[in-house]
């Protein structure tokens, strides 16, 4: 029983982190209609961020991610104006070659300039549990999931409350009556391209809090990722929270009956199995 | 006047330089690796030419490098080192899976292939052409846990339980398999034996079940990240039960920089360790800033051996290049560093000299501790020396 109890607060605590870096990805995917396949890369690129920003400012990565947030926000909506805007409207294999091509590209401009070598931080927190009852809660967990929970709540806010979030939500739905409303949807492409992969970057930053960057870091993520992504439904921003907390609790129950290494079979048989029933993912509208 | 042209010909022929292919993976996810063994084999050509060991070869030396992030890539890549580059010899690779790919191709080709890879196969399948200086994995297996026991128990601490944590690829599996062979012989029971994928993203499951499991010693064969994910859960969980690393991760500077203080103490076998070869050591460190990772070392000592058979060969012809590799016994330069202290081959190309160490953490350096005859050091065994 404990060993369940366990099993589901390590799951909880880290599906809420997978569920914050696979959001951008539904977010990208609901406004754009482009699978970025990039977007793990994005993640790795907010992993750097906020590790300097440890280094040499000396901030916790929780907070440094709020800078990966800002700058790989920039960089989005740039690689947005500049790249992805012309393929907007081209066939898909156009666009998943670029975004693969962008995908290698960044892999190797982090080689190039920040070297092969794995880069961790050190936080106080790190090595500290707090025991419930007989249960262990990893301090450095629990405030990754704090900091994700923040994160959703904020994006949540910002999606229905403000003016831009209306916007974002009505050039997904229907970007020529968007226009015609008066939203300049070329702009909030770029904007949702930014906000969707400054949120990878800012759920990288809080994974840095525990792990590592490498230059390949985007990679050990990104099957996650897109796991995530479509069980909640590909476009749906809950469904994404949603997704990486079952995620996070079939990884980590599974472990109680199967060996480890199979964690991702349980994971994968499931998914099949719910894509077989329910196509459109847990929380998707069948349309998209 | 015919025979002074040939002459000279021949005079311009050997002033060009010989080529050495390095195959090494310079970007992804082992990239540090290859980018250390650039260095250990740069360094390593630096010496032999301080030593004026490049003379009596009357030709200078080329790298010429080839990276190899992937098995997928390495036959194309040899291929390329061997025809268009002209490549006499080739140094390489890390990974095991790459070096198994890569030296079916120079076996073909008849060029000679130094390797440090672990795994078993590499001089099992009768080829001519590999040469492996360091142990295989089932032996790295095999050490790993008697010196473990030994050293315990002059600790006066004897193990019965003990854990094996491994990723689930070529080398994690082949170690993990030296390990239980041996448990099992020894009677030594074995209360956890799980593999996870080398993209582990949460170590919690892992540790929940050591916890359970009350082993009295772990043995995690990792690679760095899922390195530092292990061991930070554990002290997470106040788990302080030795720990003995499988080499790879658990010996490269970052480990220290990703852990802090949380190293000191930590075990691992090794292939071979810098501090037996204190004065190249140091300027490794002067020139790349950390200590030099035993991939580096092993490389350069092959390089060296390499070039010295060229040397003796006094000749390009790969195949004679090869017969002289195979007769050489190298105990100078960067050979000196190996445990053992030398280069040197049986007839399957496996080294006939080298043995794994155990070293430890002590502060930003890792020393070597056991077998006693090699130990820099006394080994420390839950905080106490052992005698």
């Amino acid at each position: 029983m404990i060993a369940v109890l366990q099993a589901l607060a390590d799951g909880l605590m880290i599906g809420g982190v997978y569920g914050v870096i696979a959001v951008g990805l539904s977010l990208v995917f609901g406004v754009l209609g482009i699978v970025n396949f990039a977007q793990a890369e994005f993640m790795m690129l907010g992993m750097y961020v906020a590790w300097f920003a440890w280094r040499y400012l000396g901030l916790d990565p929780l907070v440094g991610a709020a800078l990966s947030f800002v700058a790989v926000f920039c960089l989005g909506a740039l690689v947005q104006r500049l790249l992805i805007q012309r393929i907007m409207k081209a066939p898909p294999v156009a666009q998943i070659f670029l975004t693969v091509g962008l995908l290698i590209v960044l892999e190797n401009s982090a080689l190039l300039l920040f070297g092969p070598e794995f880069r961790t931080v050190k936080t106080a927190y790190q090595t500290r549990a707090l025991m419930i009852g007989p249960i262990f809660v990893s301090v450095s967990y629990l405030s990754a999931f704090v900091a994700a929970v923040i994160v959703s709540g904020g994006l949540w806010l910002v999606l229905t409350r403000t003016w831009i979030g209306r916007a974002i939500r009505a050039t997904a739905q229907n970007p020529m009556a968007a226009t015609l409303f008066g939203v300049d949807t070329r702009w909030i492409y770029a904007v949702a391209f930014g906000l969707g992969t400054g949120l990878s970057a800012l759920g990288g930053g809080i994974v840095l809090s525990y792990s590592s960057v490498s230059p390949t870091s985007g990679s050990q993520y990104v099957v996650l990722m897109f796991t995530v992504v479509v069980l909640g439904g590909l476009g749906s921003v809950m469904g994404a929270l949603v997704g990486g907390v079952i995620v996070g609790m079939i990884q980590s129950l599974s472990t109680l009956v199967m060996p480890i290494q199979l964690q991702n079979l349980a994971l994968f048989t499931i998914f099949i199995a719910l894509l077989a029933f329910r196509p459109q993912g847990l929380l998707g509208s069948p349309s998209r | 006047m015919a025979a002074l042209a040939t002459l000279a010909a021949s005079n311009a022929w050997s002033a060009e330089p010989v080529k050495i292919g390095i195959l090494v993976p310079l970007s992804g996810p082992t990239a540090q690796f290859g980018n250390n063994i650039r260095n250990g084999v740069e360094l390593a050509l630096e010496d032999m030419k301080e030593t004026g060991g490049l003379k009596a070869l009357g030709a200078d030396v080329e790298l010429v490098y080839a990276d190899v992030p992937a098995p997928n890539a390495a036959a194309a890549a040899t291929q390329r080192l061997i025809s268009q580059d002209g490549v006499v010899g080739i140094i390489g690779s890390f990974v095991s899976s790459i070096t198994l790919a890569a030296s079916e191709v120079t076996e073909r080709a008849g060029v000679p292939m130094m390797t440090h890879s672990f795994a078993d196969q590499i001089t099992s399948r009768g080829y001519k052409f590999i040469f492996q200086v360091a142990n295989k994995a089932s032996l790295f297996g095999e050490k790993q846990l008697t010196y473990a026991l030994d050293i315990a128990k002059r600790a006066g601490s004897p193990v019965s339980k003990i854990a094996i944590l491994y990723e689930d690829t070529a080398y994690g599996t082949a170690q993990a398999k030296g390990l239980r062979d041996t448990a099992n012989r020894l009677g030594i029971q074995i209360v956890v034996d799980e593999s996870y994928p080398l993209n582990l993203t949460d170590a919690s499951p892992l540790v929940n079940k050591l916890r359970a499991s009350g082993a009295d010693l772990v043995f995690p064969v990792s690679y760095f990240n899922d390195a530092i994910l292990i061991i930070r859960t554990m002290r997470q969980q106040n788990l302080d039960i030795p720990t003995v690393g499988g080499a790879a991760g658990y010996i490269i500077p970052d480990f220290k920089k990703g852990l802090g203080d949380l190293v000191e103490g930590v075990y691992s076998i090794a292939p071979a360790n810098y501090d037996a070869l204190p004065a190249i050591a140091e300027k490794y460190k002067k020139k790349y800033g950390a200590f030099m990772p035993h991939e580096a070392l092993m490389y350069g000592a092959a390089f060296q051996h390499m070039v010295k058979a060229i040397e003796v060969a006094q000749s390009r012809d790969p195949e004679k290049i090869r017969d002289a590799i195979a007769a050489l016994r190298k105990c100078d330069g960067f050979s000196a560093g190996l445990p053992g202290g030398c280069t040197a081959f049986d007839a399957n190309g496996l080294t006939s000299v080298a043995f794994p160490v155990f070293v430890q953490w002590r502060g930003d350096d890792i020393v070597t501790v056991y077998p006693p005859e090699v130990a820099k050091a006394p080994a420390y065994w839950r905080g106490k020396e052992v005698k």
